[in-house]
């Protein structure tokens, strides 16, 4: 827990229920294992209300994993239509596989070594397309255990007027049983601005 | 005066016991062998308590008072999603379970929210058949107060709470017990302190469930539900190959039995006593909300005029 370097869970009122809530958070995201993504954090939680305010700053890391990362791209054979991966870094190669099998089908696609893939289609216009094609996308899939957590694990269920920004840098969820009021959703930008005051110090 | 006890031992030679307890006229609700240990829970004559004692010794057993045992509870969360389970409700249930009591885990179909909460009519009869409700909430006081006001309308039976404030029972509306140190927990209870924890909520429906057998000792069922369970078991002999988890399950003051309505209520409704009454002069067969079962209900002195 010691990454997270802002951790706060304020409650009017109620000190129980904020150390319960923040153990629970703390399960939620060793669970998801989102100890790494999150930077800071803080949940405002007014049961009288009842308003769930969840901010914290992301810390999204590893970009997204093309083939030319990890590949080199080139023309087949002369005179054939094929494009040729020669692949460098084995860790891809299951991925890359399963894409291409994916896109082209396991006919177009010849295997002749482990790290080579021939595919059967036309190079001048399917190369930069391959070249560019996304293998792995770290961010994408930290943000959707995030999602889980937040959304599914953390707001009570009965709170289910929600209202979220989800950006790479910071995630603001707002969440009430009754309409949400203008000055709540203020309220979740405040913490924001304060998070990174925080992170500036 | 039957006590409720629990014998955990070796398996060999603990058919011993069973005999020693039946021929002085207690009752083995439940026997479990697992692997080479034995669980048994069985109601043993007070008054014969130190033979039983001795008995287990000889075993080399050991036996304990399970006062949850012979009781059917009925654990009740919000909703089955994730919020709930599998950490906490499991919990409680199996902790419960391993006292002695037959637990049923109920998720309620809408009964998130502090203002939307909602229990449905067949929800109400459901929990009705139990003992005892035990409602597992959550973290805040505020809550846990305001949601008590309108969950448990209709609930007749004792409402045990769990949550994590320390509240008195006063401070929670219509509840009958309340246990505190609980609330919305997302990992498996198995530190010293929050076995502790549960260890106080079995002590809590313990008393809740002996202040129930008070009452009921006022107007004594006409016929007691070991009775009923044992004669089920000797003339309806369907019983022996069915499948479910306890096919007679008991409870404070009748048995649900897990056999279809329809094809079985006239077998059950006219069995014999030694004594020469059927079971429809001393119990209620009643349709049971718990899938087609069948729910027998003793009826109480006062009705009848007579105990067996």
């Amino acid at each position: 827990m010691d990454l997270i370097e802002t951790f706060i869970v304020e409650t009017p009122n109620d000190e129980v229920g904020a150390k319960t809530t923040r153990m629970l958070i703390q399960d939620t995201i060793a669970d998801l294992s989102l100890t790494r993504a999150i930077g800071r954090l803080k949940v405002y939680v007014d049961p009288e209300l009842p308003l769930f305010i969840f901010v914290a700053l992301l810390r999204l890391g590893a970009p997204s994993i093309k083939v030319k990362d990890f590949a080199k791209v080139e023309m087949g054979a002369l005179g054939k239509d094929e494009v040729r991966i020669l692949v460098e870094q084995e860790t891809h190669i299951g991925k890359l596989q399963n894409k291409l099998w994916a896109k082209y089908g396991k006919d177009n696609i010849e295997q002749p070594d482990r790290k080579i893939f021939i595919v059967k289609t036309d190079p001048f216009k399917d190369m930069d397309m391959l070249r560019e094609m996304v293998i792995e996308e770290p961010k994408q899939e930290v943000l959707d255990r995030l999602i889980d957590a937040i959304a599914l694990r953390i707001i009570p269920e009965g709170f289910r007027v929600r209202k979220h920004e989800l950006t790479n840098d910071y995630v603001i969820f707002v969440a009430s049983e009754n309409t949400l009021k203008p000055e709540w959703i203020a309220k979740g930008k405040e913490i924001l601005d304060f998070l990174r005051r925080e992170d500036h110090a | 005066m039957l006590e409720p006890m629990m014998y955990i031992g070796g398996a060999y030679k603990h058919s011993q016991l069973i005999e020693l307890v039946e021929d002085l006229g207690g009752y083995i609700l439940q026997k479990n062998i697992m692997q080479s240990e034995v669980v048994i829970l069985m109601l043993v004559p007070i008054n014969d308590l130190t033979i039983v004692e001795t008995k287990s010794k000889e075993l080399l057993g050991k036996l304990t008072r399970a006062p949850l045992s012979g009781s059917e509870i009925a654990t009740i969360a919000p909703t089955l999603a994730y919020h709930h389970l599998p950490h906490l409700d499991c919990d409680v249930a199996e902790f419960l379970r391993k006292q002695g009591a037959k637990t049923n885990m109920i998720g309620l179909a809408r009964g998130v929210g502090k203002r939307i909460c909602e229990i449905s009519a067949f929800e109400r009869d459901l929990i009705n058949e139990h003992d005892i409700a035990v409602f597992i909430l959550g973290n805040y006081k505020h809550c846990i107060i305001e949601k008590s006001k309108k969950l448990y309308e209709g609930i007749e039976i004792p409402i045990v709470v769990t949550g994590a404030p320390e509240l008195n029972t006063e401070e929670v509306p219509n509840a009958t017990a309340y246990v505190g140190s609980f609330g919305r927990i997302l990992h498996h209870m198995r530190h010293a302190e929050e076995l502790r924890t549960l260890d106080k909520l079995s002590d809590v429906i313990g008393k809740v469930l002996d202040n129930v057998r008070v009452e009921l000792a006022k107007d004594p069922p006409s016929v007691a539900p070991p009775r009923i369970k044992k004669e089920i078991e000797e003339q309806i002999p369907d019983i022996i190959d069915n499948l479910h988890p306890l096919p007679i399950t008991l409870q404070m003051n009748g048995v649900r039995v897990k056999l279809p309505y329809k094809e079985y209520h006239e077998q059950i409704e006219n069995i014999k006593f030694v004594e020469g009454v059927t079971m429809k002069e001393v119990a209620r067969i009643l349709p049971s909300k718990m899938r087609d079962f069948i729910l027998i209900k003793a009826l109480p002195k006062s009705e009848t005029g007579f105990v067996i």
